[in-house]
């Protein structure tokens, strides 16, 4: 399976993931014209600063054993044993958020306009050349590899 | 050279210098594209504001504002008036030394060429004296004086350039210029840390130096250096890589101020200084047209068909040029003078000068130009360029392109030399716009960039399809650079036009895309829009005509579509000038605009759409003519 690993040490903080994730995921959009004023500008990676660590580029794992998935009660979450990917279907969605509580690093959300679904990873649907935010950063510290399940 | 660069290059519209960069082993810019092709989302939309250590701040869902409070609007609006307030100064200096070159041209009796720019100025600026250097001197102290006035005091010389229409409209607006240099530091000042806030206010401002950038740094800059160098006149010339003849000393010259090389290049068809060259092997001197003031000196060639071999490239080739390997000297008075050059003038053994400590290169010679010593430094440049030659020529490999570019770019188009060309009247262009021979005029102009797909292609796409729909194209400025040496603006290129333009192209024996050289032709365009305007009667915005800069670059490009919306034109660009994070900057460029000056923006990176919309405009403005 294709997950993305982060190198943290080259992590400038700049956001510039965020920004293609959001573009990614509003249609027909792209640098120039996402909107990140908009109320449905919601980002499925995140970057946080630590005065210690420095940049800390938190993305979702699509983890072997996904708590969000052993957690969620109304099978809106489901590991695809074939991609390794975590998919999200939201009209399964009870938007109960027993995932967003129970997700390790935090990288799931509700959403912001109405609460009524949950903000994750895609993966960018699988497209050929690769999730957004990874095309997106100017300095690799974050890269798509084939990793074993 | 040791350098780690990309084996990929850009794509160019020039399939020929695409193939030749490709080959090249010395690094370029078309090489490092790719290393810089992941952009910065932030910086694309304006949205990052780096004014003060609380930043840089960032508009975000989650940081909807900086951290003083400043909205998208606020940043992005600062952010591009600080961007417009900087070309403007770029411009502003350019005909500043340009006006104190003619004042001390004049004051010290030196020949004045062009009679025709000189009695057309001293009718603008209403001046009577007799002598003709006197009137010279009396005319750039008219300019010097209101480039100096401070911002408060508005420009004197702005009425009596700009057309009547338009200047009541700025007035109305509130919009007219003070001193042009105080105006950039009132730009600078504005858009400094939690000063001014008003989005609208900092766009009005931009509108500003729009006009004085325009009227100033553009329109007389020409009409000036006309005075000095000489009025373009029409004519057919070789440009691209051909241009480069091995057995003279060359001279790439690179800027934007072409009065600095006027006594020099005189200097260089003189008698004892071709036997300096024939003694070390040369027939002589040739100075190799780059940049703008490649194309200003290809606009005047007629004044310097010895020295001048023809212009070779736009900005984005200056490092081709160099790479031939011909090319034993570089001057350099402004930009586009790119970093990139110089690891490859260390490599060739190239020796570089600088004119200009404003484009001093980090391993370049400075030699500030000194108008009283201009002979002493002339001698001193030839001495440095022969022996720069004597230390290269033997040791240097020759890597020429001997079939880049084209011998019959008509070139040399100007107001003047335009109008003579039509009989003296503009009269014949007017009956072929209103019979829709000619459906209208689109003015496609500024830089060159690598952007947008690659270098010119937007430029030369989007110019093919405004032929093939009978507009006629005028250029100016690097985009000319590209778009002759594709062949653009030779005669032939008539074939590429729609059946009414191509008729009139052919009767004319001129190609359907006209070459005023320079971006500071853009003056010359709007000395072409106003006379038109004012033969029809009517005002700018009315008239069938559109400006694109498709391929713009940098800031003075910004100041100069600021003019273009103050002269209320619809502007195209290629691509967005770093404002579509904000609504409020979206909605005063494309749409509030038209309200205001009568100008618009429209971006549009795809040749077919954006032709398609400029020609619905152009259809439009005809239909309320009534033509």
């Amino acid at each position: 399976m294709k997950r993305i690993i982060i190198d943290r040490e080259k992590c400038d903080g700049c956001l510039n993931c965020n920004i293609a994730c959001i573009s990614a995921h509003e249609e027909g959009s792209n640098f120039y014209t996402v909107n990140m004023q908009s109320p449905d500008a919601e980002t499925r990676n995140f970057i946080k600063f630590d005065a210690q660590k420095g940049y800390l580029p938190i993305f979702c794992r699509h983890c072997d054993e996904p708590e969000c998935v052993l957690s969620c009660m109304s099978g809106a979450l489901e590991k695809d044993p074939l991609t390794g990917h975590v998919q999200y279907d939201e009209s399964k969605c009870a938007a109960c958020y027993m995932c967003v509580m129970n997700c390790p690093y935090g990288v799931l959300k509700p959403d912001k306009r109405a609460r009524t679904k949950v903000i994750k990873c895609d993966f960018c649907d699988d497209k050929p050349d690769g999730p957004s935010c990874v095309k997106a950063c100017p300095k690799k510290a974050i890269e798509v590899k084939e990793v074993s399940l | 050279m040791n350098s780690n660069f990309s084996c990929k290059t850009c794509a160019s519209a020039d399939q020929k210098l695409e193939t030749f960069i490709s080959n090249l082993s010395v690094d370029t810019s078309h090489h490092r594209m790719e290393g810089q092709s992941v952009k910065c989302g932030f910086g694309l939309q304006g949205i990052c504001c780096r004014l003060c250590s609380n930043g840089p701040c960032r508009i975000t869902p989650d940081g909807p504002k900086g951290v003083c409070g400043a909205t998208a609007d606020t940043i992005v609006a600062r952010n591009f008036l600080r961007a417009v307030s900087a070309g403007s100064g770029c411009y502003i200096h350019i005909v500043e030394n340009t006006a104190l070159m003619l004042k001390k041209t004049a004051a010290s009796k030196g020949v004045l060429k062009g009679k025709v720019a000189l009695a057309k100025l001293a009718d603008i600026f209403e001046v009577a004296e007799a002598d003709e250097h006197v009137r010279a001197e009396k005319i750039a102290d008219m300019v010097l004086a209101d480039l100096y006035k401070p911002d408060y005091v508005k420009m004197e010389l702005v009425e009596k350039m700009a057309y009547k229409p338009r200047f009541d409209r700025w007035k109305e607006l509130g919009i007219l210029p003070g001193g042009a240099k105080s105006e950039v530091f009132a730009g600078v000042v504005k858009t400094s840390t939690n000063l001014n806030s008003d989005p609208v206010d900092m766009y009005l401002n931009c509108l500003k130096l729009g006009i004085s950038t325009g009227l100033y740094g553009l329109t007389l800059t020409n009409l000036l250096n006309d005075v000095m160098l000489g009025e373009p006149s029409i004519r057919l010339a070789p440009v691209g890589l051909r241009v480069i003849d091995t057995d003279y000393i060359n001279i790439m010259i690179t800027g934007h101020q072409h009065s600095i090389f006027a006594y020099l290049q005189d200097r260089l068809i003189q008698d004892d200084v071709i036997e300096k060259a024939k003694a070390v092997g040369a027939k002589g001197f040739k100075l190799v047209g780059c940049t703008c003031v490649g194309q200003d000196l290809q606009l005047r060639g007629e004044h310097y068909k010895e020295v001048f071999n023809g212009h070779a490239g736009n900005n984005f080739t200056s490092e081709a040029i160099l790479a031939t390997g011909a090319i034993d000297a570089v001057l350099s008075e402004f930009n586009c003078t790119l970093p990139g050059i110089e690891p490859i003038c260390d490599e060739l053994k190239i020796k570089q000068i600088c004119l200009d400590d404003v484009s001093k290169k980090a391993n370049a010679e400075m030699k500030p130009f000194v108008f009283e010593e201009k002979e002493t430094q002339s001698n001193e440049i030839i001495d440095a360029v022969i022996e720069s030659y004597q230390a290269r020529r033997a040791v240097v490999t020759l890597n020429m392109a001997a079939d880049h570019g084209n011998d019959d770019t008509l070139t040399g188009v100007s107001e003047g030399s335009l109008k003579s060309f039509l009989g003296g009247t503009w009269k014949p262009l007017i009956d072929l716009i209103v019979k829709g021979e000619i459906k209208g005029i689109a003015g496609v102009v500024g830089c060159s960039s690598l952007t947008a797909g690659g270098h010119d292609v937007l430029t030369v796409n989007l110019v093919k399809e405004l032929i093939a729909k009978d507009i006629l194209v005028l250029s100016a400025g690097c985009s000319s650079g590209g778009l002759e040496n594709v062949g653009l603006m030779s005669p032939s290129a008539a074939s590429l036009a729609g059946p009414k333009l191509r008729a009139v192209c052919e009767s004319l024996g001129i190609p359907p895309v006209l070459n005023f050289g320079p971006c500071l032709a853009i003056g010359r365009l709007e000395l072409v829009a106003t006379e038109l305007a004012e033969a029809i009667g009517v005002d700018l915005p009315q008239l069938p005509l559109v400006l694109s800069a498709p391929q713009w670059l940098e800031e003075q490009a910004l100041a100069d579509g600021a003019f273009g919306l103050a002269l209320g034109l619809p502007l195209h660009l290629g691509l967005p000038p770093f404002v579509t994070g904000s609504p409020v900057a979206v909605q005063v460029f494309t749409q509030d605009m038209l309200n205001l000056t009568g100008g618009q923006l429209i971006i549009d990176d795809n040749a077919k759409s954006a032709a398609e919309t400029l020609d619905a405009i152009i259809e439009k403005k005809r239909k309320e003519l009534n033509i």
